[in-house]
């Protein structure tokens, strides 16, 4: 179970997080070698259930210089993307993921409209005129989630005191790491440590622009 | 068979020749084509197997491309992502059609085949070529060959991106004829691919370009152990085709290889024209060398040949056809020499020829040629049915000639008679000098009543005084006559018969004789005689009587002669005259002459013994003086045996014995005189001897022939040759004894003449020992 996605808990064993009025989970993520990965997710569900998305605020998945960005997202459940474009060119962004698969046809500018994700899973966005654009959006039904920086790091805040199912993810996982479950107290600051044996991204080829014909 | 003809040999010599050097080229041409041919078909094979990958590793990237570009078709991926199993089999089937794939599937990525459009079954199986899969998640995509049912396919596999894989798509595309034709087509080789189950195993063809008799043969043409990266030659249903051997990539490591090749007589064609141009040019070389041999040398051999014709023809005796050869050259000149040696050896047969049936010098046909031309006659004559004489003529005395005249004179003799024979006859009858003083006449026509007129004739002609260097001499001549049939079948007995009768005439001074057989029965007697003469000698039948010789002067008897006798013992008595000429002639008279010698010496030894003084004469013929030197050392080993002194032996030889040889006889005389022995002549005046040779000769008494004495008293002519005789006797110092003396008158006669000794039957006949003994007692 440890051997490849290994859940590192410092205190594992008899570590409580006491409920208090906000606590806080400071992660690490690193590979197999010992790398801190960037562009993870780790996310904590309330034990209580999943969580619809209270505000409706937008997220951007902007294409830019022909590629995603970010490269990897990850929203609450019930949240809307905008795809806008800013490159010259027209991108056509889709999905087949049974997350939820959509289509946007050839545009450019703003995206023709926002895309509502209503349904947990991960969501793998390309374009169909650049093959090698690929950006992933993790929707999560909980609002407590954080993406990794460079170092590796993600800090989830204000998190009631509770219990709590953490997860991390990745797009390039060989597999899924397992669920590690947390009681967080009140303004505790809890840290986390995982492990989580990523395949390189592979580089895809991108064609110079001048050389682009289509 | 050896070849004996110089022309085929010089002909079989080249052509030998040139078709060994031909066969050598064209060998070694040949294998330098053929090397030459296999080297560039190997190096199309190998560039042809270069090309032939190559096109494989083209043809592999664009069905990839083909299948990246349609695996990244928008509509393809959706439906793949998100349609039912139905629609995902149509888009399958669609799509694969767009690219010509003869099958497609849709594997999940966990392996497992989603759709298969050649066989529905195969879904929700895991998918069979996994190897595959790992590849494609590697490098993109991934393309083997694999034998699905019993096909094999070129299988492509790439990922369904949306946009990252999602699913793997295989497209399948047959590896048919139609592909390997494509590929002959760019390669320009034949194309085959074969697969089997494991390495070792027995070959399954699955396409080819191959025509169907060559397609069913080449998997068993094919060595087990395969033949890789090299090139082989196989042969395939009769025909030998340069192979090589390219292992495609399989997905399973199952073998499956295409086969490249190309046949060998193509790679030859170009060679097989220069080899048809050399074998053109060999078969025109060697026709045109055959001939112009041929011709070369029936240059040099049929002059050869004719002359080898004309030395044939000489051999054969024909000397009239010169060898004519035109030719200037080496064979010319010989043909010139050998044109002149015919010519030598024609002159010189006839010359042979006239010496051998030509009598040298009388040029007259000789023996040789009269017995030749007698056997034609003879035939001739038979035929005809006619008589024909042959006559043989011996000349009289001609020895005599020949001996005191000189042999010049005695040819110029034989030339002046042949002269005359020839005269007198017809030119139908020939002439022919046998030999000697002998000559032959054939009387073509001659019958025994013509014979003896020709024969009249010739003795008439030679009867003419013959005058040579101013020598006169008269000839005389027997001749024997013998006809055909009657005297002699053959040639051989007439001549033979001719022979006795010419014999008979001469014994009978008849000068000519016809054949008579009683001759012959004559001559069987002297043979028979000869038998017996000499048994008698050997059995002691002949006994000597001795004569007396009376001296005149005194009346006494100093000498006897010894002659001797024969008591046959059923003929009785036989005279001397019976069988000492016959002894004479057939040589036999020696061995009665040295018995007579002996039996006298030891007579004269007992009566010299007994105190008789007498002195023994003993006659010795010309043969016996012509023996020399045997006759005087059986004079000589008589006398020391009988120990008689020499002066009491005589030896008495006729006149006619010492004329035949005159040098040889001299010199015998000398001999036998020195020893002491004295000797008479005996019947002198019956020969030619001149004084001048008697003068010379070593003897001591003259004995005139009994023909004179007895003549005395009725021919006056006699009484004078013997006083004349006696005359001479006394001038030359010699004793004169008179022969034959019978009566009174003669002896008085002889006593006036002076005569010197006598004997006869006047005084006594020949008697024994005995007998004499007692008449001298008488007496």
């Amino acid at each position: 179970m440890a051997s490849r996605l290994a859940v590192l808990l410092p205190a594992c064993a008899a570590f409580v997080v006491r409920a208090a009025v906000a606590a806080s989970i400071e992660a690490q993520v690193q590979d197999a070698a010992g790398k801190p990965v960037a562009d993870a997710v780790v996310y904590a569900t309330p034990a209580s259930g999943p969580q619809e998305a209270r505000t409706a605020k937008a997220v951007d998945v902007a294409q830019a210089d022909r590629e995603f960005v970010p490269y990897v997202s990850v929203i609450q459940t019930g949240t809307s993307v905008a795809f806008p474009n800013r490159d010259p060119m027209q991108h056509h962004v889709y999905s087949f993921s049974p997350a939820k698969s959509f289509e946007i046809k050839l545009y450019t500018g703003r995206s023709p409209g926002e895309v509502r994700f209503d349904k947990p899973g991960v969501v793998t966005l390309g374009c169909n005129i650049h093959d090698w654009m690929i950006a992933y959006i993790l929707v999560v039904s909980t609002p407590y989630f954080a993406r990794t920086d460079e170092q590796g790091r993600a800090q989830l805040r204000d998190l009631p005191a509770g219990a709590y199912e953490l997860r991390a993810w990745h797009p390039g996982q060989r597999k899924a790491a397992a669920p590690s479950a947390v009681v967080l107290e009140a303004q505790a600051h809890q840290p986390a440590a995982y492990v989580i044996d990523v395949a390189p991204r592979k580089p895809r080829y991108k064609p110079p622009l001048d050389r682009l014909k289509y | 068979m050896a070849v004996r003809s110089l022309r085929a040999r010089i002909a079989i010599f080249f052509l030998v020749l040139l078709v060994l050097v031909q066969g050598i080229a064209a060998i070694l041409v040949a294998r330098a084509n053929a090397q030459v041919a296999r080297e560039t078909i190997d190096l199309t094979l190998a560039q042809g197997e270069r090309i032939f990958q190559r096109l494989l590793a083209q043809n592999q990237a664009r069905l990839e491309q083909g299948a990246s570009i349609l695996s990244a078709d928008f509509a393809f991926r959706q439906a793949v992502a998100t349609g039912s199993t139905g629609t995902i089999l149509s888009v399958l089937r669609n799509h694969g059609g767009r690219l010509g794939a003869s099958a497609m599937m849709l594997i999940s990525l966990d392996r497992v085949v989603r759709a298969d459009t050649q066989d529905e079954s195969r879904a929700g199986k895991p998918f069979a070529f996994p190897r595959l899969i790992d590849e494609a998640a590697n490098q993109g995509t991934a393309t083997a060959v694999v034998v699905l049912g019993s096909r094999p396919y070129q299988l492509v596999i790439v990922p369904v991106l949306a946009p990252e894989p999602i699913a793997w798509v295989g497209l399948a595309f047959e590896v048919n004829d139609d592909f390997a034709r494509e590929m002959r087509n760019l390669t320009g080789l034949e194309v085959s691919f074969l697969s089997r189950p494991a390495p070792g195993a027995a070959w399954t063809l699955h396409a080819s370009t191959l025509e169907a008799a060559s397609r069913n043969a080449l998997p068993a043409a094919l060595p087990p152990e395969g033949f890789a990266g090299r090139t082989s030659e196989l042969d395939v249903a009769g025909v030998a085709y340069q192979s090589r051997e390219t292992d495609l990539r399989t997905a399973t490591g199952a073998p499956l290889a295409a086969v490249l090749q190309r046949p060998l007589a193509e790679g030859l064609l170009p060679f097989k024209r220069i080899d048809d141009i050399f074998f053109g040019l060999a078969i025109t070389s060697l026709v045109a060398f055959a001939l112009g041999s041929l011709v070369i040398a029936r240059g040099i051999t049929g002059p050869v040949q004719r002359l080898a014709e004309g030395a044939k023809r000489v051999q054969q005796g024909d000397y009239s056809h010169p060898v004519e050869v035109e030719q200037r050259d080496e064979i010319g000149e010989l043909a010139v020499s050998f044109n002149h040696m015919l010519d030598g050896i024609k002159s010189r047969e006839a010359e042979i020829l006239r010496l051998a049936y030509e009598d040298g010098l009388t040029a007259l046909p000789n023996r040789a040629m009269f017995h030749v031309q007698l056997e034609q006659a003879i035939l001739t004559a038979r035929r005809a049915g006619e008589p024909l004489t042959v006559m043989l003529l011996d000349l009289d005395r001609f020895k005599a000639i020949n001996d005191t005249l000189g042999h010049p004179v005695g040819d110029q003799v034989l030339r002046e008679v042949a002269l005359r024979v020839r005269s007198v006859l017809r030119e139908s009858d020939i002439v022919s000098r046998l030999g000697g003083d002998e000559f032959a006449v054939l009387l073509a026509s001659g019958d025994s009543e013509r014979a003896p007129q020709v024969a009249a004739k010739v003795l008439k002609a030679l009867e003419k005084r013959i005058v040579i260097d101013g020598q006169s001499m008269d000839l005389g001549a027997s001749i024997g006559l013998a006809t055909f049939p009657q005297h002699g079948e053959d040639g051989a007995a007439l001549v033979r018969a001719a022979d006795v009768a010419m014999y008979v005439a001469k014994r009978n001074m008849g000068s000519v004789a016809t054949y008579d057989p009683g001759h012959d029965e004559r001559r069987r007697e002297h043979l028979t005689m000869l038998g017996e003469l000499r048994s008698a000698v050997e059995n002691d039948e002949l006994v000597l009587h001795y004569q007396p010789k009376m001296t005149l002067a005194t009346m006494k008897v100093g000498a006897v002669e010894a002659l001797v006798r024969w008591d046959h013992p059923v003929r009785g008595f036989v005279p001397p005259g019976e069988f000492i000429p016959f002894a004479e002639q057939t040589g036999y008279i020696s061995a009665i002459t040295y018995w007579v010698l002996r039996r006298a010496v030891k007579q004269c030894g007992e009566w010299h013994r007994k105190g008789l003084q007498l002195r023994v004469s003993v006659n010795i013929s010309a043969r016996d003086l012509r023996s020399g030197e045997s006759l005087v050392l059986a004079i000589t080993e008589a006398l020391r045996a009988e120990e008689v002194p020499a002066s009491l032996l005589c030896l008495e030889i006729t006149e006619s014995g010492l004329m035949d040889d005159p040098a040889s006889a001299q010199a015998t005389l000398r001999r036998i005189r020195d020893l002491g022995v004295a000797m008479s002549i005996d019947d002198y005046g019956t020969g030619y001897s001149s004084l001048a040779y008697i003068k010379q000769l070593p003897v001591n008494e003259l004995k005139i022939d009994r023909t004179f004495v007895s003549g005395m008293e009725v021919d006056g002519r006699n009484a004078a040759i013997v006083r004349s005789t006696i005359e001479l006797g006394h001038n030359l110092g010699l004793l004169v004894v008179a022969e034959g003396v019978e009566t009174d008158h003669e002896l008085v006669e002889l006593k006036r003449f002076g005569c010197d000794v006598a004997q006869g039957y006047r005084f006594a006949r020949p008697m024994p020992s005995g007998g004499l003994e007692a008449w001298l007692a008488r007496n």
